[in-house]
């Protein structure tokens, strides 16, 4: 097994006639905190959908361990082991929280759902993941609720629950903090840091104060294309960072 | 969660009906058809309620049934089991290829299609009136023995339907409860999520078509038997538009609704027709009823009946389940 998780070799995708992801060369490190930031219109959703497969790659290759994804589909790609929360919060909200889990723990095994027969239960695995992960993220006093009727901090660490249910080696977090009051955005901290144990995380933020925090690894991107790659300190003082900014932007400190 | 939507409450449920349709009604063939029409209703609901297509190509697999047994039965007399078996594998093939082409598109297209398949199985069956009957349909039809006699009266027919809606009903609400029909939800729910959590929904998708497609020609093959002929009607595109209307009417949350939905049309239908030959007309304005103020259909009414009597401890008289 090589050190690198995910890799991407001049990663393209369009739409129509716009190039949206360009030329992008990554190389995400097995346990590391990797970020991705960039401002808005830079490429970074759709770098995400482009490794989970939800959009097909127009140009370059993809390799999850070394294997060669890029034309695995999106849901073939959660067995290998990719999975992703979304920067708009996607849940199945007429369902309780406990049973969105359960789901995702599920789809790993998806071919065993397609039995008729088979109760839900039965598999008992996935519903200890389910608790599993609603201990994890304290969601426990809400579990039977309908994840609709969640406040918005609670449904965004249902969104990250989700991914984590499924078990990956590679975890991948469209903008967790989002919309999240300043308490929760600590703990969503706490927990993409401790996530960089098992997994390797690859996550967009705009929250600097994070980034710089707890990646081991910062990307930047602008108009679709890698600008510059580094630990936190070095993309920090970046002038070119700091001009994609406007200067403004990176004032997190690094702890 | 409506105790009355846990899946041994609608059991006994569509048991209730099974045995109270007989105490109300003075016609076995009326009761005979409530009950077919009650499973076709449900497999429609695991589509439009479970998954949330709404298929107008239910008609094509109810007709195919009722073909199976029009012409194993009065050309070949193939024993009526290996008929239903035979009905049910072909509707369920069929759906699979109607669901296979259909479910390629979604929303308005995706509905548009199943409708236009409809429009086409109706044109083949009646073009090739060699093995249809055309316009005529296949006369003739007989009905059912058990023990060497022949189910001809209506309430014995009544019995032999009865035993076959029961288990129907039963397997579709073990499919519902499963793991399968939980995914389904979440599909229906949110099928970009659905997916990203690693669902194949496509495949989950066509094999709702296949269970939907195996029971409605079930019992379409079962309708043929009670009325004795195979029409070209039960292909029709009028026959989709009914099984949709029920399913509507009788509220696509829980599989009783369908056969409460079924139970009503018919009903509505048989007292209305003696009453005023455009009785069609009244209906419309019963479906534009239920549209504006009844969306979850007759089932939401039944879910607040009980919950008025029950949650708030008045008299417990009966749940409000008549229609």
């Amino acid at each position: 097994m090589t050190d690198i998780a995910l890799q991407t070799r001049g990663l393209g995708v369009k739409y129509g006639n716009f190039h949206a992801l360009a030329e992008v060369d990554l190389q995400i490190r097995r346990n590391s905190v990797h970020s991705i930031i960039g401002p808005n219109g830079a490429g970074k959703t759709t770098l995400f959908h482009a490794l989970t497969g939800r959009v097909r790659a127009s140009s370059g290759r993809i390799e999850l361990d070394g294997r060669d994804i890029t034309d695995t589909s999106d849901d073939d790609r959660v067995r290998l082991g990719i999975a992703r929360s979304f920067q708009v919060t996607s849940l199945f909200p007429n369902l309780a929280l406990r049973e969105n889990l359960r789901l995702a723990a599920q789809g790993r095994t998806p071919w065993q759902a397609l039995a008729p027969w088979r109760r839900a239960e039965a598999n008992a695995e996935a519903l200890a993941i389910a608790d599993e992960v609603i201990e994890r993220l304290a969601l426990a006093p809400v579990s039977n609720r309908l994840a609709g009727e969640l406040s918005h901090g609670q449904q965004r660490r249902l969104e990250v629950g989700m991914a984590m249910a499924a078990r990956p080696r590679v975890i991948l977090l469209d903008e967790p903090t989002s919309g999240m009051g300043i308490d929760d955005i600590e703990a969503m901290k706490q927990l993409i840091r401790d996530l960089g144990r098992d997994h390797t995380v690859l996550f967009i933020e705009h929250n600097m104060g994070i980034v710089m925090n707890i990646s081991d690894m910062v990307t930047v991107m602008r108009l679709g294309r890698k600008l510059v790659e580094g630990p936190p300190a070095q993309v920090r003082d970046d002038p070119e960072v700091q001009r994609a900014y406007l200067g403004n932007m990176i004032t997190g400190d690094i702890a | 969660m409506n105790p009355l939507d846990k899946p041994y409450a609608q059991l006994a449920l569509a048991l209730l009906t099974v045995l109270v349709l007989p105490l109300f009604l003075k016609s076995g063939i009326l009761a005979t058809e409530i009950l077919i029409f009650a499973m076709v209703v449900a497999a429609c609901n695991l589509l439009l309620g479970y998954t949330g297509l709404l298929s107008f190509g239910q008609g094509i697999f109810f007709g195919i049934g009722t073909y199976v047994a029009g012409i194993c039965l009065t050309r070949w007399s193939v024993p009526v089991p290996l008929v239903l078996a035979g009905a049910a594998v072909l509707g369920a093939a069929t759906a699979t290829l109607v669901g296979w082409l259909s479910i390629r598109r979604q929303g308005v297209y995706f509905v548009m299609l199943t409708l236009a398949f409809s429009q086409l199985f109706y044109f083949v069956a009646y073009t090739f009136s060699g093995v249809t009957g055309g316009d005529n349909g296949l006369l003739g039809v007989p009905r059912p023995s058990v023990g060497g006699t022949a189910l001809n009266s209506p309430w014995s027919y009544y019995t032999f339907v009865a035993v076959c809606f029961v288990a129907v009903f039963a397997l579709l609400v073990m499919v519902t409860q499963s793991t399968f029909g939980r995914t389904l939800l979440a599909i229906r729910e949110n099928e970009g999520r659905a997916a990203a959590i690693g669902f194949p929904t496509k495949l989950f998708k066509l094999e709702a078509f296949a269970i939907s497609g195996a029971v409605t020609a079930f019992g379409g093959a079962l309708h043929a038997m009670l009325i004795g002929v195979a029409p070209l009607s039960n292909i029709e595109y009028h026959t989709s538009e009914l099984i949709l209307i029920m399913t509507i009417i009788g509220g696509s949350s829980s599989l009783f609704g369908s056969v409460l939905g079924a139970g009503f049309y018919l009903l509505l239908a048989d007292a209305l027709s003696t009453v005023w030959p455009r009785w069609l007309l009244l209906l419309g304005l019963v479906l534009v009823t239920v549209a504006l103020f009844l969306q979850r259909g007759l089932w939401g009414l039944v879910e607040r009946g009980y919950d008025l009597v029950f949650r708030r401890e008045r008299a417990p008289e009966t749940p409000a389940e008549e229609h």
